[in-house]
């Protein structure tokens, strides 16, 4: 009867433990200690049951028949309970010794010594049968592991460290081999980082001359995130509960630097050339090398405080979070003299300002004389080759044609092919939107790891503040061309409604030269200059682009629904800036003024239309500082009172809008 | 090279103070009194082209022509180390020789004899230009040949040129102290009615102004004219800062201009700049430490940094029509919204009524070359209704003189006023209705102005009162009426 118990606890008797029970008992009692044994035998035998589903034999078989299983993982913790239960299969052996030397023992004898047992036993068919009901695989393995680590049980505390040292070693070799070498090794998705199968080309977002449709708060946010994708993401459910998900993204972001450089254009042609003209070993070394030059000699350093992580009481997050640091500040500091010092991002940077946001005003002015009448039109197939040249004209009557910066840049006139039954008039209603203003784009070829800063997304954002101060830049342009013209023969209505127009123009252009790019640009320069970590510089630079942005009413708002509360963050419905929307209106209206000569031609006429100009200008302008008290609340009121403070800087303004004291008081705040 | 701008300089003033501008952009852009370009600057990211042009590599010629009447100031100038720098076919000496004799009726005449030789220089250097922005004349407005041959050229050009621009730096005479020049009030108000009437845009450096802030505020006893020249030399390269460094905007003149000049004959502007220390006091000096934006706009809008004597405006009526500041070097960009507040709050400068003005700010950068003994300096640009009290004076003096109708035989010699002196009252009428208007544009109903309701003569009645007083009615006439109507002046007074 005894060897009946043992035999059922060294789990031989395949599962149908009850069916064999014997029916004689030697004590009285006995029958219910059977039954405890059963119970603890029962307990042994489905862990050996799923250690049998997850080794590594039955690991190959099921890949090969292509049957999702327990992967690395599960093999790791099963090779871990298997360790763990040596020490059960010892006492039996142990006990199976006594019994055989001693007839006397009993049942309870037996009992006694795998009665510890149950707690374990316990533990682990807590955990086997979590993973089997919730299905987890991989990481999170790993964190349930690590969560029943704190028993009170002294046995259960060790056995449960020791299989999560088990599943831990295979973690930190992932980890190791992603933070090192970029690499991903994980054949089942188990890591908490995984690639992106469909790699969606974001090309289109350059050549939608739309408005940024995100709101105010996330535009940072979404200007970050769209570079350095290589097509790797985190599987937020996989990531340990141990891990607060900064560190993970810290984690991401140092293996997709790591593949970053692999891709170093210089250095992948020069392997390309010893593996078309040597043998394959060599351009192996090549490999290994360039892995080197990342590191300066601190691989090795790297891998060993990795490796130690091994250890579970060397384990501790915040380990692992000082190791991981380490890591990230040498990638970050590789990353900066890559693009800082080698890509010379800082002349970048101007160069970004002086042509996207017409830094070079005197290039801009020429190139405007030259393909004004151009961009007036709608776009033909040859524009984009005229733009081109007209450019280099400019540049080259301004001086800049022989430096090399002139050459990053092109434009582009995207040609959208007029619909065949579009009728006349339809095309006249929607000209506007098909013009050369409203579509330009200008590219930039930048350096290789700059892509990380001047995303497509990043570089659409500035077309769109490109395409906005140039538009000003010309109607500006027009008025002052006007004015030589009212020098003897206009009269003075005219001159008036004039000298406001360009009034209002050029304070337009002093607000978002001055108060909006030029302190945003110093700004974003204190900083670069302040830091030397490149993810510093590239967030400054996100905060620089979303606050010109917004500064320059380009953002749109989300409406009021959205913000009540409605969850669904998919269903927004976003409306364009309403300042944004009068600004075009008042340019729209400055450039009817200035063609007044082509179609008022006597002097009637031209009272009329004066008149009609003069209404709309003041309704324009009444309804902007209107506006202000609508958007009291929101940031972009506070940019609107600076913006009208110029334009009502001797108050003239207000009083001719008659403002009630409130808003004139909100003026100077 | 777009926006080229050509500077003419005319007569003994515009002769000085345009070497004074020459040799000051040299030394802002790196060129050498030769005219070629220093090895250090061969970097630069400067726009050279506007006031120079090219001859070949590395060797500049300013766009400049020189004219005068008589040989001295041209003579010092060849002589000086900057001979090799001009253009030699661009200085044009009178082959008589004998000046204008402080003359306007002269310096008029003498144009218009040599007005093809003049015209082919400068036609022949606007050729050489591929898109000529303007002109700019130095001149004086008092002596001879700068003010009558200048008044010529100003008549002319605008025909020639319809479409350029014309900017003068007119240099008004000392009217502290009694001029060697009798018949300046005559000379200075034939040349106003041109300046009024031709030019687009006249920078007003009055003598008055700089000598007194030579020895106020430089502490120089008897200033030279070379010290004196220097302080108007770094206004024009100050006033001209934003066209020769690349910036953001006023690229050309035109944008400068335009936003200060709301309607088109109030196109005076007086000048201000800061800080001013003397070349002998830069050790001495206490050194100017607050150097924020603020502090800059600030002393910019003090009257004793202004270029320009106005009479005391004891009414308060008179305001600013526009401002513009060009501050040059390093600055907080995020400074000149909150400066431009605090004047706004504290009222620091006040506004036209009758439409929108402001004062705009632009950010320029400095020459690389020039050791700048202070961090920042500014230029002011305004358009204020006062400097009406400037030509009121120039009226006054010329009313004292004509009213004794001295010095007038000087002018008769000269066939254009052998017949008639009618071109004193006309001018005068010019400059009396550039007054008057200066004054409506101090008031709201500005707005109602009409330019042809000024077309009116304006005729002076002196009365004697029964008291003794002499009391002076200024009565205005229609033009229309042709004849001059009897006033009862009873009901008038």
């Amino acid at each position: 009867m005894i060897h009946d118990a043992l035999l059922v606890l060294w789990d031989c008797s395949h599962g149908d433990v009850s069916s064999a029970e014997p029916v004689l008992y030697a004590n009285e009692g006995d029958a219910e200690i059977y039954s405890r044994i059963c119970s603890i035998a029962k307990s042994h035998h489905r862990i050996q049951n799923f250690i049998a589903a997850t080794s590594f034999h039955s690991r190959k078989l099921q890949t090969a028949s292509n049957i999702r299983n327990f992967g690395l993982y599960g093999q790791a913790l099963s090779e871990g309970i298997t360790e763990v239960l040596q020490s059960y299969k010892k006492a039996l052996v142990k006990v199976e010794k006594l019994v055989i030397g001693n007839k006397d023992y009993t049942l309870t004898f037996v009992y006694s010594h795998v009665e510890k047992f149950q707690g374990l036993f316990n533990t682990i068919n807590k955990i086997i049968s979590t993973i089997k009901e919730r299905r987890l695989s991989g990481c999170e393995i790993l964190s349930l592991t690590h969560q029943n680590i704190l028993n009170g049980n002294e046995m259960v505390h060790s056995a449960i460290l020791r299989m999560f040292s088990c599943i831990n070693n295979v973690f930190i070799n992932q980890l190791c081999a992603w933070l090192l070498y970029g690499e991903l090794k994980d054949p089942y998705e188990e890591f908490f980082i995984y690639r992106n199968k469909k790699d969606d080309l974001s090309e289109t977002v350059l050549s939608t001359p739309s408005i940024s449709n995100t709101c105010d708060k996330t535009l940072v946010t979404t200007l970050q995130q769209t570079s350095l994708d290589c097509g790797y993401n985190i599987n937020p459910g996989m990531i340990p509960y141990f891990m607060p998900l900064s560190l993970a993204q810290e984690i991401l972001f140092i293996g997709k630097t790591v593949i970053l450089f692999g891709f170093d254009p210089r250095k992948v042609k020069r392997s390309n050339i010893t593996l078309n003209s040597t043998l394959m070993p060599l351009h192996k070394l090549d490999y290994d090398s360039r892995r080197f030059t990342i590191w300066e000699e601190k691989e090795a350093e790297f891998h060993n405080k990795l490796q130690q992580l091994k250890e579970p009481e060397v384990f501790e997050v915040y380990n692992l979070r000082c190791v991981v640091r380490e890591i990230k500040e040498c990638v970050t500091k590789h990353l900066w003299t890559v693009a800082v010092e080698e890509a010379h991002l800082l002349h970048e940077l101007r160069l970004m300002k002086d042509f996207y946001l017409l830094g070079r005003g005197e290039l801009f002015l020429e190139l405007l004389r030259l393909t004004a009448h151009m961009l007036d039109k709608p776009t033909t197939r040859t524009s984009t080759r005229d733009m081109n040249h007209a450019f280099q004209l400019a540049a080259r009557a301004v001086f800049l044609s022989n430096s090399a910066d002139i050459e990053k840049f092109s434009f582009e006139l995207p040609y959208i092919k007029p619909i065949a039954d579009a009728t006349a008039n339809s095309s006249l209603d929607d000209d506007s939107s098909v013009d050369g203003w409203s579509t330009i784009i200008l590219k930039y070829d930048f350096k290789w790891p700059l892509h990380l800063l001047f995303a497509p997304e990043v570089l659409a954002r500035y077309n769109d503040m490109f395409r906005l101060l140039l538009r000003i830049k010309k109607t500006q342009h027009d008025l002052h061309a006007l004015w030589k013209t009212y020098k003897q023969t206009r009269r003075f209505a005219v001159c008036q409604l004039h000298n406001k127009l360009m009034f209002l123009m050029d304070n337009l252009q002093h607000y978002l030269q001055a108060d909006v790019l030029e302190s945003n640009f110093s700004r974003l320069m204190d900083a670069v200059n302040k830091t030397n970590d490149f993810e510093k510089l590239k967030a400054a630079h996100a905060t620089f682009l979303a606050d010109i942005l917004s500064q320059s009413f380009l953002t749109t708002t989300t409406s009021e629904r959205s913000e009540g509360g409605d969850s669904s963050g998919d269903g927004v419905e976003t409306i364009t800036n309403p300042v944004f929307v009068n600004i075009m209106d008042l340019l729209k209206l400055c450039d009817s003024f200035c063609s007044m000569s082509e179609f008022a031609s006597d002097r009637e006429a031209e009272d009329y239309y004066i008149k009609g100009y003069s209404d709309r200008f003041n309704k324009l302008v009444k309804q902007l500082t209107q506006l202000l008290v609508c958007l009291r609340d929101r940031a972009c009121g506070a940019y609107l009172a600076r913006l009208l403070m110029r334009l009502d800087y001797n108050r003239w303004l207000s009083a001719e809008a008659e403002l009630t004291r409130s808003l004139t008081h909100m003026l100077r705040c | 090279m777009p926006s080229e701008m050509i500077t003419l300089q005319l007569g003994q003033c515009g002769n000085q103070i345009g070497f004074e501008f020459w040799k000051q952009l040299c030394i802002e852009h790196g060129i050498s009194p030769e005219g070629i370009l220093e090895e250090f600057a061969s970097a630069g990211s400067d726009r050279k082209d506007v006031f120079f042009y090219q001859a070949d590599d590395d060797h500049y010629i300013p766009r400049a022509v020189l004219l005068d009447l008589e040989p001295r100031v041209i003579h010092t100038i060849m002589n000086s180390p900057y001979a090799k720098l001009y253009n030699p076919e661009n200085v044009y000496l009178s082959k008589h020789g004998g000046g204008a004799g402080n003359n306007w009726a002269s310096g008029y005449a003498q144009g218009e004899k040599l007005n093809e030789e003049v015209f082919d220089i400068i036609n022949r250097e606007a050729d050489g230009s591929d898109n000529l922005e303007g002109f700019v004349l130095c001149h004086s407005i008092a002596g001879g040949t700068g003010s009558g041959m200048g008044s010529y050229i100003l008549e002319h050009l605008s025909d020639r040129f319809p479409k350029k621009l014309v900017q003068t730096y007119s240099v008004f005479p000392n009217l502290d102290e009694i001029s060697d020049v009798v018949v300046q009030p005559y000379n200075s108000l034939l040349t106003l009615k041109r300046l009024t009437e031709s030019a687009d845009c006249v920078m007003v450096l009055d003598n008055t102004a700089l000598n007194r802030i030579a020895s106020d505020r430089l502490h120089i006893q008897n200033p030279s004219f070379a010290q004196i020249n220097t302080l108007v030399s770094t206004i024009m390269s100050a006033s001209t800062a934003t066209l020769r460094y690349p910036s953001y905007m006023n690229n050309d003149l035109i944008s400068l201009v335009a936003p200060l000049i709301p309607t088109p004959r109030l196109h005076f502007l007086m000048t201000g700049y800061t800080p001013l220390t003397a070349d002998h006091e830069l050790n001495t000096a206490p050194k100017i430490r607050k150097t924020t934006v603020l502090d800059v706009m600030q002393r910019l809008l003090q009257p004793k940094n202004m270029m320009v004597s106005l009479s005391p405006d004891r009414t308060n009526q008179h305001c600013y029509i526009s401002i513009l500041n060009i501050i040059q070097g390093e600055v907080d960009p995020s400074q000149v919204h909150k400066s431009l507040q605090r004047i706004r709050e504290r009222k620091l400068a006040s506004f036209i009524p009758w439409g929108p003005a402001s004062i705009q700010v632009a950010l320029s950068r400095r020459s690389p070359y020039v050791h700048a003994s202070h961090k920042v300096s500014g230029l002011l640009l305004a358009n204020h209704t006062n400097i009406s009290s400037l030509f009121d004076r120039c009226l006054q003096q010329f009313d004292k003189l004509r009213k004794r109708e001295a010095f007038l035989e000087v002018f008769r010699k000269e066939p254009m006023f052998k017949e008639s002196l009618e071109e004193f009252d006309e001018s005068r009428g010019v400059v009396d209705d550039l007054v008057q208007e200066y004054q409506a544009a101090a008031t709201p109903d500005y707005v109602h102005w009409n330019p042809e309701q000024s077309n009116i003569t304006k005729a002076k009645i002196y009365k004697e009162t029964p008291c003794g007083c002499k009391v002076t009615f200024v009565v205005s006439i229609p033009k229309e009426s042709g004849t001059k109507r009897k006033f009862n002046l009873e009901n008038l007074s």
